[in-house]
């Protein structure tokens, strides 16, 4: 068995190479380790190969901080906060960013072989589609599928017969990332994880993964988690690291702990529109805010709280979401 | 108590309420008495069948999905993408990941199980939108004008829409009514309508050739701000009614495309009195979608 190591963030986030593949917990702008793309920001990391189920919030701030070279997934927006991807766009459109578009399907699948240990999945999903255009396989025209790169599989896809049935199904290359670096509620001491709520894509991100950095609400005596082992999702065996962080997902939400910040990403979105706009937003919240405490404090304690779950729904009534209350 | 049992009275045990409310399905409201985006939310909604198992994405769906509920449909179960099944909101969430849509789910799981269901076959109804559509009901979500490794215009990308449309037995598209979103060719294919690219020689073909075994339907509606289309038997797109304030002639001259106008039925319903009240009073009473 492994032993899982508690480390402090930056310490974390400092066994991350430039040109690591990773890839996160979460779903759009919930459950993601907000914190630890501040710190790899902060540490000024290069050349990231991104491979995640969908996009959100967070890969759009790396992407913008120039920090990302590869983009391989499905979607990237703020959902209702703000529209687009606006750093992947910007950087998409001017040569600065090289994007393979899978489908949702297509990219779970991807993670969900690496999990089991298997080469590829079969799939109906999003057969007939342009994803599947050969003249749109963006990393082999840039030539990266000749086997030189480890975490780019030589061929985007196959269409293989059917050989138990006839017809025709297509085939999803696994991917095993270096790293996934994930937020969840609550981790033991010895590294078994609980998630709580939808789990969203987690198990086979972090399954997938090679190293796996657990960003916990709360770290918890194990004798504690064990006691209801149906509730976890991930054995300490396959963990790295954990850190205890407070808040680390926010502006994204976690259910039953905070909301989403829907207020702060739409500044943020409203920012991303411009280079000159991310550059500011950046400065502000990330090279100035030498720590997650400062960051905190910037926020304040009024706000975060407003914010907070209320533990009979999971989430915040406090907040105000729409333009009537 | 068994919601199959409601009839004419609405048990409104999904909204948490507790409250009966009668709806009379003739009170409809007269034009300039509703907003568009109310109507859309309506029109959507009466595409749900009782029982159906709905795949819904942010946005209107989630309107359309709660009213159906509450009126015509109080047994569809709803399905978010993010991973939560059949909940009971009491609360409008704005994102499928939201918190708010696993409140009394049945169950709260992940991608590989509802996409896993999808792929099964037991998905009814998915509604979905896209920035193009063309006749066939081929969607564009990805990127405008020229794409490859330096896209033109880079959209969101496909999300689950591609494979939700794929795998659903039946899809309606919610979508702003333009000349230049309504087009002969989109620029490029996210999401499979009834005549796709087989590839690698990218021949335009039949859904059905493509997907084999893995056929379980297609588009079967599009709900844009100025009409209901429906696809015919050759998988093309017609025009079924027309939204109050507009001519069957005005929605062609929105469609790049030569749009089939000759089945029309007429208008499109409005939205009743107590469709609006309970889309502002219960569904959305925080304007979040509809401010």
């Amino acid at each position: 068995m492994g032993k899982v190591e508690r480390i402090s963030l930056p310490e974390a986030i400092a066994c991350i190479p430039d040109g690591s593949c990773l890839t996160f917990s979460g779903f759009t702008i919930w459950r993601r380790p907000m914190a630890a793309i501040y710190e790899l920001i902060r540490q000024k990391k290069k050349d990231l190969h991104l491979v995640e189920v969908n996009g959100g919030t967070h890969s759009d701030l790396l992407i913008g901080a120039g920090c990302v070279k590869i983009w391989e997934s499905c979607w990237i927006g703020h959902e209702l906060y703000g529209k687009l991807g606006a750093n992947l766009a910007r950087k998409a459109e001017a040569g600065q960013l090289i994007v393979e578009d899978y489908s949702h399907v297509h990219m779970l699948y991807r993670l969900a072989a690496g999990s089991m240990g298997l080469p590829y999945l079969p799939t109906y999903a999003s057969l007939g589609t342009d994803i599947l255009n050969p003249a749109y396989d963006n990393l082999g025209t840039l030539g990266y599928r000749d086997g030189s790169h480890p975490k780019i599989p030589k061929k985007k896809y196959e269409i293989v017969e059917d050989t138990f049935n006839g017809g025709w199904l297509l085939h999803i290359p696994a991917s095993n990332p270096d790293w996934c670096i994930a937020y969840v509620q609550m981790v033991g001491e010895e590294g078994t994880v609980r998630i709580e709520g939808q789990i969203y894509s987690d198990v086979e991100a972090i399954k997938a993964a090679d190293h796996v950095i657990v960003i916990a609400e709360n770290i918890v005596p194990e004798e504690y988690i064990r006691r209801e082992p149906t509730h976890n999702q991930i054995p300490g065996h396959q963990v790295t690291y954990i850190v205890e962080l407070p808040w680390a997902a926010h502006p994204t939400g976690s259910y039953g702990r905070y909301e989403t910040d829907g207020d702060f990403i739409k500044k943020l979105y409203q920012a991303s529109r411009t280079e000159e706009g991310m550059q500011s937003w950046l400065d502000e919240w990330v090279y100035q805010i030498p720590d997650h405490a400062t960051y905190l404090n910037k926020l304040g304690v009024t706000h975060l709280e407003s914010l907070r779950a209320n533990p009979a729904l999971g989430y915040s009534n406090q907040v105000k979401r729409g333009q009537r209350k | 108590m068994k919601k199959s049992d409601s009839n004419f009275t609405i048990d409104d045990f999904r909204m948490g309420k507790n409250q009966n409310i009668q709806v009379n399905p003739k009170r409809y409201a007269k034009f300039g008495e509703f907003k568009p985006i109310d109507l859309l939310a309506v029109a959507a909604a009466r595409e749900v069948h009782d029982g159906d198992v709905v795949f819904a994405g942010t946005g209107l769906p989630m309107l359309a999905i709660a009213l159906a509920q509450l009126t015509t449909a109080p047994t569809a179960t709803c399905i978010y993408e993010a991973g939560s099944v059949d909940g009971r909101p009491i609360d409008l969430p704005t994102s499928v990941g939201d918190a708010r849509c696993s409140y009394q789910a049945s169950i709260a799981s992940g991608l590989m199980d509802v996409f896993g269901q999808l792929q099964r076959g037991v998905v009814d109804l998915a509604f979905l939108g896209g920035a193009e559509i063309d006749k066939y009901g081929n969607v564009n979500t990805t990127a405008m004008g020229k794409y490859g490794t330096v896209p033109e215009k880079r959209l969101t990308g496909s999300g689950g829409n591609s494979d939700i449309n794929a795998l659903s037995k039946r899809t309606v598209f919610i979508m702003v009514q333009e000349k230049r979103r309504f087009k002969e060719n989109v620029d490029y294919i996210t999401s499979p309508g009834w005549w796709v690219p087989k590839w690698p020689s990218g021949k335009r073909v039949s859904k059905k050739e493509v997907y084999g075994r893995g056929f379980r339907g297609g588009p079967s509606a599009v709900i844009s701000d100025m009409g209901v289309f429906y696809f015919d038997e050759n998988g093309e797109m017609y025009l079924d009614t027309v939204h109050p304030g507009f001519t069957k002639e005005q929605v062609r001259e929105n469609c790049s495309f030569d749009l089939n106008i000759s089945r029309v039925r007429g208008e499109t319903a409005p939205p009743t009195y107590e469709e609006l009240e309970l889309l502002y009073q219960r569904v959305d009473p925080e304007g979040i979608f509809l401010p």
